[in-house]
């Protein structure tokens, strides 16, 4: 089932929509607690996510219910806040019964983020490429500067070698919505394949009879140079654009002391 | 991208804008218009570890002019203890920015010195080329028959010519800078950018100093010749005749006399330095060669948030230039005004604005319609400014070369003025269409200056003819756009009478004097006029008020102007130099009066300057920092005006107090 960021409730039109916020203390059984509290009072789930990853001793538990309207929830509120487990409870009505699945603000990478559609991100590629020179070029510079900074954001945060830096993308990837990766790399030799399926920049792109996710293969190379500390290039050989079943991106070293223009010719491959 | 500059460069071949870091937002050759070779151009250290740019937001920075110069002296201190000292100046003679960094640490340091740039010779981004010739010390970019080059003492030891823009990203200079060292590529085309390095060695006691060379020229084996040249020269010898070039060049400006003014503390120091600077910054905004001036250094290339400012308008070209006459520099009267002969229109108008070299300019004006005729009016009023100046026999040779300008301007004047006020054509401020009391203004003094010298030039009948039409003109403004409120209407628009007060019905008085101080009934109308555009267009900021042009202003948030503001405290120190204040206690009560007020307004005009002292067209009316056009000829060329009539108001007063030995002091603001 796609998961869908911004959903309404639709389940019951006549029931009013109310969100809870709970923190509660981290015991093996506060989650299973709380849910059932939530089974007793006859409030039905609808959508939850819970998160005790950041602090070990607290957790946040944010749920959106229906309840037939007029019923009284301050006080359903109330008796959840004296629960042992529970340490805070915010809750509130949504007004247009809408479900949002993210917490405000949003960080991925340690830093702010935002959602934007595919279609979003690649309407400014299709912009770009119409009105700027050199995009892919200026597409290729950003893709850099963000896989590098990935890179550093792993390393900082995990214990990121040879062996698994590639893994750790995968997860980073998929995770971030951008598409799933299999990968081949001879670290030593600096060369290797990785493939991406369901590439979203591929899929939103529509047919094409160039390859289209020029800003992936920036970010790989920019993602790869950084953990290797070896500079690579990556160039995109096969995409779901143009027909192919996957996308291809090709790894090869940065080649230099060669003539810059026999690249541009394609002579060193 | 639009970017402000805090301080500029220049001299007769080169113009060069700066950041505060001293960072190079543009560089001009070989006029001050076209073209601007520069995107990205400064400094950047590295510790061994990432890279730590000038411009970077850890350095603090101070920027200033080194008295009396057009020499800039940037101080950038970084919270890790490094140091960086930079002397920023244009070589005397040759079109080369010289650059001198001088770094010092707190602790011994180790790294590496590079200087980057991401050059667009000729404006273009692509089809460029670039090359090292590292035996030459010189790497040079290129297109056509632009070529920039950069050099260095000590010769740089490292460099990279790279792909900006491209896919093959390691070639890239600026990235290539990030492990500290450079891949000595010798040669690309394309969309370039360039770096070149030094290792970084400091000791405590011992800062390191480079010195960067950026020249241009027109032909390859010119740009060796003057880099050549420029890297046998000892810097000191360098700095020293650029220094002596500007003092001596200042030396010719008006003596100043003017006073301690109580309770304006240091304001006399200010007030020379605003002057000096002004003038200064005038001298190298002006195309030596063509007489012509950029309203401001452009910043806008892509006419982002306006219709850019690098070119030349015939409105504050004639202003500046009369200014720059009653300061001491008669000779860019004559140089603007040979420009002008040779770029009238055939029906004896101006165009809009114009490239310095006398094409017409991108435009919004290009019809009968949508013209600006007062720039016809300003044109030859101040001509007829400089002429008045003039003596036998020059006198006489000028009035040749320039009648038929002036024949021709005057009855361009005269068709377009038929019904006593001017056909419907574009306002001073390029916002509206219609008939304004500012245009008819210009167009009543050019019109009476035509007159003037065609009296000389045994024109009379003309003379009687323009005369009586400028009378005409007066006569009908007054009737048509006066209102009972106590000032003059900005005009028609849309076929009706706009009674919107706007700062330019000023100019009903200064300069162009439909309204004369003399005349009882004039004078009333032009401090009603001061009274009215005081209380309805000022915008407080920065401790007092500045004036913006008009209600209901939408251009770049309705600012208060620099010009708008000088320009109406001009008008209260016109307004005083006509009095006496020896001669009673009413007119020392309006002198102190005026001038007080008057003052009160080129300080706050001081307070908008960006921190190197360049004057904006306008100050930003929720922070108070210079906020746009930087520096703005106009807005210098009225500070010039203000200060040399606060100049004349003080020798008057010393005349007066001769004539009537009186024995009292010369403070006229005891508050």
């Amino acid at each position: 089932m796609v998961r869908d960021l911004y959903m309404f409730s639709r389940v019951n039109e006549e029931a009013d929509v109310i969100w809870f916020k709970v923190a509660y203390e981290n015991t093996l059984h506060s989650e299973a607690d709380i849910t059932s509290f939530f089974a007793e009072k006859g409030l039905d789930i609808r959508f939850a996510y819970l998160d005790s990853s950041e602090d070990p001793t607290r957790g946040k538990y944010v749920m959106f219910t229906e309840a037939e309207k007029g019923r009284d929830i301050s006080s359903v509120a109330e008796e959840l806040e004296k629960m042992d487990v529970v340490l805070t409870v915010k809750w509130g009505y949504s007004k247009n019964r809408a479900i949002q699945s993210v917490d405000f603000p949003l960080n991925i990478l340690g830093n702010r983020a935002v959602l934007i559609r595919a279609k979003t991100f690649v309407d400014i590629i299709n912009i770009m490429n119409e009105h700027v020179t050199q995009s892919e070029g200026l597409l290729t510079i950003i893709g850099l500067k963000n896989g590098a900074g990935a890179a550093r954001y792993m390393k900082d945060m995990t214990d990121l070698n040879d062996e698994n830096f590639l893994d750790l993308l995968g997860e980073l990837l998929m995770a971030a919505g951008w598409g799933k990766i299999e990968y081949d790399m001879d670290v030593s030799e600096l060369k290797g394949t990785v493939k991406v399926k369901e590439s979203f920049i591929a899929d939103e792109f529509g047919e094409s009879d160039v390859p289209v996710c020029v800003y992936i293969s920036a970010f790989l190379a920019g993602y790869i140079s950084e953990s290797l500390k070896r500079t690579v290039q990556v160039r995109e050989s096969r995409c779901r654009s143009m027909g192919d079943e996957v996308c291809e991106h090709i790894i090869s070293p940065a080649p230099r002391g060669v003539k810059i223009e026999h690249i541009l010719r394609g002579e060193s491959h | 991208m639009i970017r402000q500059p805090n301080s500029i460069l220049g001299n007769e071949k080169l113009l060069v804008t700066m950041g505060k870091k001293a960072e190079i937002f543009g560089f001009y050759y070989p006029r001050r218009d076209f073209a601007q070779h520069v995107e990205e151009s400064q400094a950047c250290i590295y510790d061994g570890k990432e890279l730590i740019w000038s411009n970077a937001r850890e350095w603090t920075s101070e920027q200033k002019y080194i008295e009396n110069t057009n020499i800039v002296s940037t101080e950038l201190k970084h919270s890790n203890g490094l140091k960086m000292d930079i002397l920023d100046f244009i070589h005397p003679e040759l079109p080369v920015l010289v650059r001198k960094y001088r770094i010092s640490s707190q602790r011994k340091f180790n790294g590496k010195f590079f200087y980057y740039s991401n050059l667009q010779v000729g404006e273009m981004k692509k089809k460029n080329s670039a090359f090292c010739d590292h035996d030459s010390g010189l790497l040079a970019q290129y297109w056509k028959s632009y070529y920039v080059g950069i050099s260095s003492a000590p010769i740089f030891k490292e460099w990279q010519i790279g792909k900006a823009m491209d896919t093959i990203w390691w070639t890239n200079a600026k990235l290539d800078m990030e492990d500290g060292g450079l891949q000595k590529n010798n040669e690309d085309i394309g969309n370039l950018n360039c770096a070149v390095g030094w290792d970084l060695n400091i000791d405590v006691s011992k800062p390191a100093e480079f010195t960067v060379f950026i020249g241009a020229a027109s032909r390859r084996p010119t740009l060796y010749r003057k880099m050549r040249q420029v890297q046998k020269e000892n810097f000191d010898d360098i700095y020293d005749e650029t220094q002596e070039k500007w003092v001596k060049w200042l030396s010719r400006k008006e003596l100043l006399e003017l006073p301690d003014y109580i309770g304006f503390e240091k304001f006399k120091q200010d007030l020379q330095m605003a002057f000096d600077r002004s003038l200064l910054t005038l001298s190298i905004l002006n195309d030596p060669g063509r007489g012509s001036f950029v309203a401001s250094p452009e910043f806008d290339h892509e006419f982002e948030m306006s219709g850019g400012y690098g070119y030349c308008w015939n409105r504050d070209s004639a202003e500046i230039v009369t200014s720059l006459l009653k300061a001491g520099y008669p000779e860019y009267c004559s140089r603007f005004f040979k420009w002008c002969k040779a770029t009238q229109m055939h029906d004896g108008s101006w165009f809009q604005r114009y490239w310095l070299d006398g094409n017409k300019a991108p435009s919004w004006g290009n019809f009968s319609f949508s013209t600006q005729i007062d720039e016809t009016g300003s044109t030859i009023f101040s001509m007829d400014r400089y002429y008045r100046t003039l003596q036998h026999p020059v006198k006489e040779e000028y009035l040749d070369s320039i009648w038929a300008t002036v024949l021709s301007a005057a009855e361009y004047l005269m068709r377009r003025t038929a019904d006593g006020v001017h056909d419907p054509c574009i306002c001073l401020w390029e916002t509206h269409l219609g008939i304004f009391t500012y245009t008819n203004a210009a167009i009543y003094a050019g019109l009476l200056s035509a007159a003037n010298m065609a009296k000389d030039y045994n024109e009379k009948g003309l003379a009687d003819r323009w005369t009586e039409r400028a009378e005409f003109i007066k006569k009908t403004t007054i009737e048509r756009f006066w209102l009972d409120e106590g000032y003059f209407a900005r005009g028609m628009t849309n076929g009706n009478l706009d009674t919107a007060i706007d700062a330019s019905i000023i100019g009903t008085f200064v300069p162009f004097g439909l309204l004369c101080p003399d005349v009882p009934e004039e004078k009333e109308m032009i401090k009603s006029i001061i009274k009215n555009i005081e209380q309805q267009l000022r915008v407080p900021v920065n401790d007092h008020f500045g004036i913006k042009r008009y209600v209901n202003d939408n251009y770049i948030e309705g600012n208060p102007w620099i010009v708008t503001t000088l320009w109406l405290s001009k008008a209260m120190l016109e307004m005083a130099s006509g009095i006496d204040p020896n001669v009673g206690d009413a007119e020392n009560k309006e002198h102190r009066e005026l001038t007080h007020n008057a003052l009160k307004y080129i300080q706050w005009s001081l307070k908008g300057t960006t921190g190197a002292g360049m004057l904006p067209e306008q100050v930003n009316k929720y922070t108070g920092r210079p906020a746009w056009a930087i520096p703005l000829c106009w807005s210098c060329a009225l500070m010039l005006d203000n200060v040399l009539l606060l100049d004349k108001i003080q020798k008057n007063l010393k005349i007066s107090k001769e004539a009537r030995s009186t024995g009292s002091t010369n403070e006229i603001f005891p508050i």
